[in-house]
């Protein structure tokens, strides 16, 4: 296991240099730079000096040198939780993303959980009470949470919430928390307000999870050795945890590293709809004004997160089921 | 009978010395390099320990020699012992690929005695297979019950295994 986490983690190294790279560069491609709006402003309020101040802010952005040497501050300065400045405010990026990220992270969390909780409680149901009444409420659940985009989930939910409940259910905290230390009344306000986005995040996810655990644990319980267990009187629970069930719940742990780029991408303009002050909305202010330094800051982190799941998954994979499998071939 | 002796190959073991040497310096570079926050600079130090142990590990592998022996297991080096097949007790056999589409993988197996502690070998020793046919030989003898996994994976390695009936 050691020889295998030593490779897997060798391999993450480059894989996180070579994205760095490319998101740093792809954000930089458009022609243009996040000044030249500014810069448009005062000139069309007849600024005389528009042309000096750009090459002022440019300096100050570091605009002014080369792609690669910008890159490569960026690459040096992360080490020390240093991503340059933000164009937006001027301020730094770390000062910018910090609450945020730590909200966008007890986010993703809670839905990922909110994910395998539910699909494994409603895939063993349907698989266990094929085509009956609750196999066919789940069903219709999954097809529609797979049908339904979040966002119109998140547009639906705050209607009913506003004109029937008379409930608003956006953001992420209660107004007199915003921009206040961490204290019990602000956790305790973000907890109540994370059960709508989650439910509206993970919807999706949930629906795809209960399909592939019923149809896993349906082909499972078709199987020889099922049937025998059966025929010997082996009680049904225990028939059903001891074998098939572990089989089936290998898509569970190899669908971390999966979950979490759909959970985070799905989330950004869901977190819109519902303005939740997440990394989501701030990052799509970052890519339309060109903010190179906040724009691939996030979406590193958000790199860095799928290279951190796709790497629990494949050793928790390796730990549980390390078989090979049809088609791959060992050296023997 | 004489025994088979077995190393890892010089290549396989290069490359194990290339891979370590690389992540110590890749993640102990900056460590030295640049003032760290506190975080990161303890996910650095855990990686170059990972590295480092595993360079360890490479080491022993390296000044250990195996010889397969009629009654069992004799591991030399460092780290000696000996696995006789009469005592065996435990046995797996996995698969590791660190592809997506688990190809170009090796299979690692593990053997225990009622006396001594888990051997596990890698199937880049020269010689695997024969190890693998007499620890599954043994254990077929000794009533050894394999998971699922390991049956899958010796036969996959051309092993015939018989399907155990539910308990």
């Amino acid at each position: 296991m050691l020889n295998y986490i030593a490779r897997r983690v060798l391999l993450m190294i480059p894989t996180l240099f070579v994205i760095s790279a490319l998101v740093y560069v792809i954000v930089d491609l458009p022609p243009g730079d996040c000044v030249t709006s500014q810069i448009d402003e005062l000139l069309s309020r007849g600024d005389p000096d528009a042309l000096r101040r750009a090459d002022e802010l440019r300096s100050l952005y570091g605009l002014d040198q080369p792609l690669w040497q910008r890159y490569l501050e960026w690459v040096a300065g992360m080490f020390q939780w240093d991503f340059g400045l933000s164009c937006q405010d001027t301020v730094p990026v770390g000062d910018l993303i910090g609450e945020r990220l730590m909200l966008t992270m007890v986010m993703e969390v809670s839905t990922i959980a909110f994910i395998w909780i539910v699909s494994f409680i409603i895939g063993v149901y349907a698989a266990t009470h094929q085509y009956q009444a609750g196999d066919y409420i789940a069903s219709f659940i999954g097809f529609v949470g797979l049908a339904v985009p979040n966002f119109l989930l998140a547009l639906v939910l705050l209607y009913v919430g506003k004109v029937y409940f008379g409930l608003s259910i956006g953001g992420l905290m209660d107004p007199e928390y915003i921009d206040k230390p961490l204290s019990w009344g602000k956790v305790s306000s973000v907890m109540q307000h994370l059960i709508i986005p989650v439910i509206v995040i993970g919807t999706s996810g949930t629906a795809g999870m209960i399909r592939r655990l019923r149809a896993n644990l349906l082909d499972e319980l078709q199987k020889q050795y099922v049937v025998t267990g059966r025929a010997k009187g082996l009680p049904p629970m225990k028939l059903l945890i001891k074998y098939p069930l572990r089989h089936a719940l290998n898509p569970f742990v190899a669908d971390i590293g999966n979950l979490l780029p759909e959970v985070i991408s799905g989330s950004v303009i869901v977190s819109v709809v519902l303005s939740l002050p997440t990394t989501g909305p701030m990052l799509l202010g970052a890519l339309k004004t060109q903010d190179v330094n906040l724009a691939a800051t996030f979406l590193l982190f958000v790199a860095v997160l799928t290279v951190i799941g796709t790497l629990i998954s494949d050793l928790l994979l390796a730990a549980l089921d390390p078989r090979i499998r049809l088609g791959a071939t060992a050296e023997k | 009978m004489n025994a088979a002796e077995m190393r890892y190959s010089q290549r396989i073991l290069l490359g194990d010395y290339l891979r370590a040497g690389a992540g110590v310096l890749m993640c102990g570079a900056p460590l030295v390099a640049l003032d760290l926050g506190r975080w990161l600079g303890w996910i650095l130090t855990g990686l170059v320990i990972l590295f480092a142990l595993f360079g360890v590990r490479t080491a022993l592998r390296h000044t250990t020699r195996f010889l397969l022996e009629p009654d069992g297991l004799r591991v030399e080096g460092p780290m000696g012992t000996f696995i006789a097949w009469a005592r065996l007790n435990r046995m797996k056999l996995s698969y590791y690929s660190t592809k997506r589409d688990r190809s170009d993988g090796w299979m690692q197996l593990a053997v225990g005695s009622t006396d001594t502690r888990w051997v596990r070998i890698d199937s880049h020793l020269e010689g695997f297979r024969d190890i693998v046919l007499g620890a599954h030989r043994a254990a077929a003898a000794s009533g050894v019950e394999l998971s699922a996994a390991t049956r899958a994976n010796l036969r996959a390695m051309d092993i015939p295994v018989e399907e155990p009936l539910p308990a």
